[in-house]
């Protein structure tokens, strides 16, 4: 154990004395930290959706705002632009008028309200009135129009462009004019007051919300920033182990090493220096965010709490298998690396492994919104996947007990194999120099 | 302390590479291991160190069998290696933390040797800014810095500027005065016939020769012995001999004007000695024992194949 602790001290020095890792891990911190100050110095309420906190009072009084703007809208298709103030704003929409979208719109027995009513749906365009389909598809090909619509009737339209494009929201805003004006024609024609018929049909419905188990939606954030964050941290960390290794075969210091200490504490040693420093790092920068944050939390409004309000019991599956998974891929990158004898080739031998890890991330992600999906179960009990999946499943679907357990033995039984594994490929990889190792030529040779 | 190693046999693939090497090397003494390149020097050295096992055969020291890494050695290995972008002082505590010693007692160890070898001014500089022949002494220092019982050189003098080899020979007489096992290999044959009492010469994975240095030297200049005459050039005595002494020497060789001859069975010295003073015009020069250098003894024994 004692020779086990100086690989991991002078492994633990390399990385201390590695000014690229010290400063990019104190930037980090320092911004996760300064970042959650932000609000105090800027004001962020209209990035947050929240009010600054100097105008909280006045935000206690602006309760029911919705459902003003819901009854303005309501008003605007009544009154027919009868407003001075709406009346205004059209005359200094056309100053702008480059900006604007220009929509064709054919309108033959004049379902549509007039000028001001439409503008209350787009407030950003203006409309041609055209008489006929072909005169309204020979606008949008000459570019006379942006796009056009063609009122059928109070429930159909056709809609024309020439290009649609990704953030085209053209139709969700006529299809709401087109449904309010249906809606008032009804109400007209049934006799039944259109103010009160809206008042009623939209009116708020109140509801306190008691969540017994998980509630996903608040606990999918943080899972997400999570699976995202071990990936990087086992990429990141595994490629400095591997090219560690390689290192010392290049510079040649591995036959000294290995004739004085057996090569399973080289490489656990390693391995061991690089959880201590990612758990260092990922503390310090974790650390100074949190911290920001409970000093600035009022400044936030709470914004942030889907994010850094985590609960003990995934931050503590976080933690197992997070930390498992990480030693579990470094013993394999700690092989990789003593595949090859420079560092340039490190690629070569890497990537299947990289290939696996971006599987798993990716498909995590994919499930995140089906915790308790096939997918995921398969994921939380494989070595390879455990150590995102695993926690997903703990902090967004149902998890039982003896399933957590299984995995983490899983997990365990893995990690001693792939130590033992990557310890004998070590061992076995230390004087081959020249082209890489292949993989499945090591573990021939490792049966013979 | 005594190291034996017995019946060595290791192959790559199908090539056989050591071919059932035995030797013994004592305390006190250095064993020089000779070769040419690719003779199995490393392999045999490389086997002892178990950086890999071999076939079949067994090491011993004093009668156990060997483990290595729980004997403090000093292993200077072939292909030399150290951290370039390490501080020397710091990694050589390290390799002597690696070898069981405590921090403090690595650190004492390592400034003795850096001072021993004259690079301490550099202990806090990182390798890669020394020049090539400090940087080798470095590696002797982190050699010796866990203060072993034996040492292993593979090739210690490549890389060496003279001043420094001369170094390094007070280090190693020193290390054989102080009773260690010493193994040396080298393709430098002054540097081994001025430390090693043993050689053990290696040709194709085989010995070739091996014993003490004198008594091989002594066998190997048997019966044979350095003839030369006042103004007669090697040529002249060459053919001298060849013409008026066939039936009483064979020769063997040439040692610049001198020529070496072997008596053949029956002759002696005397009646040799004898018959060249009666030559007429012939004052004899040299007339000695051949003592043949390590050099004429390795030539001899694996210098004929290509």
């Amino acid at each position: 154990m004692k020779r086990l602790w100086t690989v991991m001290e002078f492994e633990l020095l390399s990385y201390m004395k590695n000014k690229g890792f010290v400063i990019t891990s104190v930037l980090i911190m320092l911004l996760a930290g300064g970042l959650t100050f932000l609000p105090r110095v800027i004001d962020m309420s209209d990035i947050l959706g929240i009010e600054a906190e100097s105008m909280e009072t006045e935000k206690a009084e602006g309760v029911g705002t919705d459902r003003a703007e819901t009854e303005n809208t309501a008003e605007g298709l009544k009154t027919e632009g009868a407003e001075t103030d709406d009346a205004e704003d059209t005359g200094d929409g056309e100053d702008v008028s480059s900006d604007m979208l220009r929509l064709g719109l054919v309108d033959e027995k004049g379902y549509l309200p007039d000028k001001q009513g439409l503008e209350k749906f787009f407030e950003d365009a203006e409309f041609v009135y055209l008489d006929s389909e072909k005169e309204l598809k020979e606008a949008v090909e000459q570019d006379k129009a942006d796009a056009g619509f063609l009122v059928v009737d109070d429930i159909s339209y056709r809609y024309y462009v020439m290009n649609k494009e990704m953030s085209d929201d053209n139709q969700m805003r006529f299809e709401q004019l087109l449904s309010e004006v249906h809606k008032q024609r009804y109400c007209e024609a049934n006799g039944i007051d259109y103010e009160s018929f809206v008042a009623e049909y939209e009116a708020p419905v109140q509801c306190e919300e008691t969540v017994l188990g998980k509630d996903a939606s608040n606990n999918f954030w943080y899972c997400y920033v999570l699976v995202i964050g071990i990936f990087m941290l086992i990429v990141l960390y595994g490629v400095t182990i591997a090219t560690s290794i390689t290192t010392e075969k290049s510079n040649r210091s591995m036959e000294v090493l290995i004739t004085s200490i057996d090569a399973e504490y080289l490489l656990f040693g390693k391995v061991f220096a690089g959880v201590v420093a990612v758990i260092v790092q990922v503390s310090l920068i974790l650390g100074a965010a949190l911290a920001g944050y409970a000093v600035n939390r009022s400044y936030w409004g709470g914004v942030l709490d889907p994010l850094l309000d985590i609960p003990g019991e995934v931050l503590a599956a976080f933690a197992v298998f997070g930390v498992g998974g990480f030693v579990f891929y470094a013993f394999l990158y700690g092989a990789m690396g003593a595949l090859v004898s420079k560092t340039e080739d490190m690629s070569k031998v890497t990537g299947p492994l990289q290939m696996v890890i971006m599987l798993v991330y990716v498909g995590s992600l994919l499930q995140l919104e089906n915790p308790d999906g096939v997918m995921m179960k398969i994921f939380s009990y494989l070595p390879v996947s455990s150590y995102s999946a695993m926690f997903v499943r703990i902090g967004m679907g149902k998890v039982e007990m003896w399933e957590v357990l299984l995995s983490g033995g899983i997990l365990l039984v893995s990690i001693f194999a792939a130590g033992w594994l990557a310890a004998k490929i070590y061992r076995m990889g230390t004087l081959r120099y020249g082209n890489p190792v292949k993989l499945s030529r090591a573990l021939k040779e490792l049966k013979m | 302390m005594k190291l034996e190693v017995k019946n060595i046999t290791k192959s790559f693939g199908d090539k056989e590479v050591l071919k059932g090497i035995s030797f013994s090397a004592e305390g006190g003494k250095a064993l020089g291991l000779l070769g040419r390149n690719g003779a199995g020097k490393t392999t045999t050295i490389r086997i002892l160190m178990d950086v890999f096992h071999g076939d079949s055969g067994e090491i011993l020291l004093d009668g156990k069998p060997f483990e290595p890494r729980k004997v403090q050695i000093g292993y200077l290995p072939e292909e030399r290696g150290l951290y370039p972008k390490r501080e020397i002082l710091e990694q050589m505590v390290y390799l002597a933390r690696l070898r069981g010693l405590s921090k403090s007692q690595a650190e004492k160890n390592a400034r003795k040797w850096l001072d021993r070898l004259q690079v301490d001014a550099d202990e806090k500089k990182l390798l890669e800014t020394l020049s090539k022949g400090n940087q080798q002494k470095v590696q002797l220092a982190s050699t010796l810095v866990c203060d072993p019982d034996m040492v292993i050189l593979d090739e210690p003098f490549s890389g060496l500027d003279p001043v420094n080899s001369q170094i390094l020979q007070e280090v190693v007489k020193e290390l054989i005065a102080e009773g260690k096992i010493v193994l040396f290999s080298s393709h430098q044959m002054s540097y081994v016939e001025e430390f090693c009492q043993e050689i053990v010469i290696i040709n194709h994975g085989e010995i070739v020769l091996q014993g003490n240095l004198e008594a091989v030297k002594r066998e190997f200049g048997e019966n044979q012995l350095v003839v030369g005459g006042v103004g007669f050039s090697g040529e002249d005595m060459e053919r001298l001999i060849k013409e008026q002494f066939a039936e009483m020497v064979e020769i063997t060789g040439r040692d610049k004007e001198d020529v070496i001859v072997r008596l053949l069975p029956g002759i002696t010295r005397t009646e040799l000695f004898r018959r060249l003073g009666n030559v007429q015009g012939l004052e004899v020069e040299h007339f000695e024992t051949y003592k043949p250098s390590l050099n004429d003894i390795f030539v001899a024994k694996v210098g004929e194949e290509r």
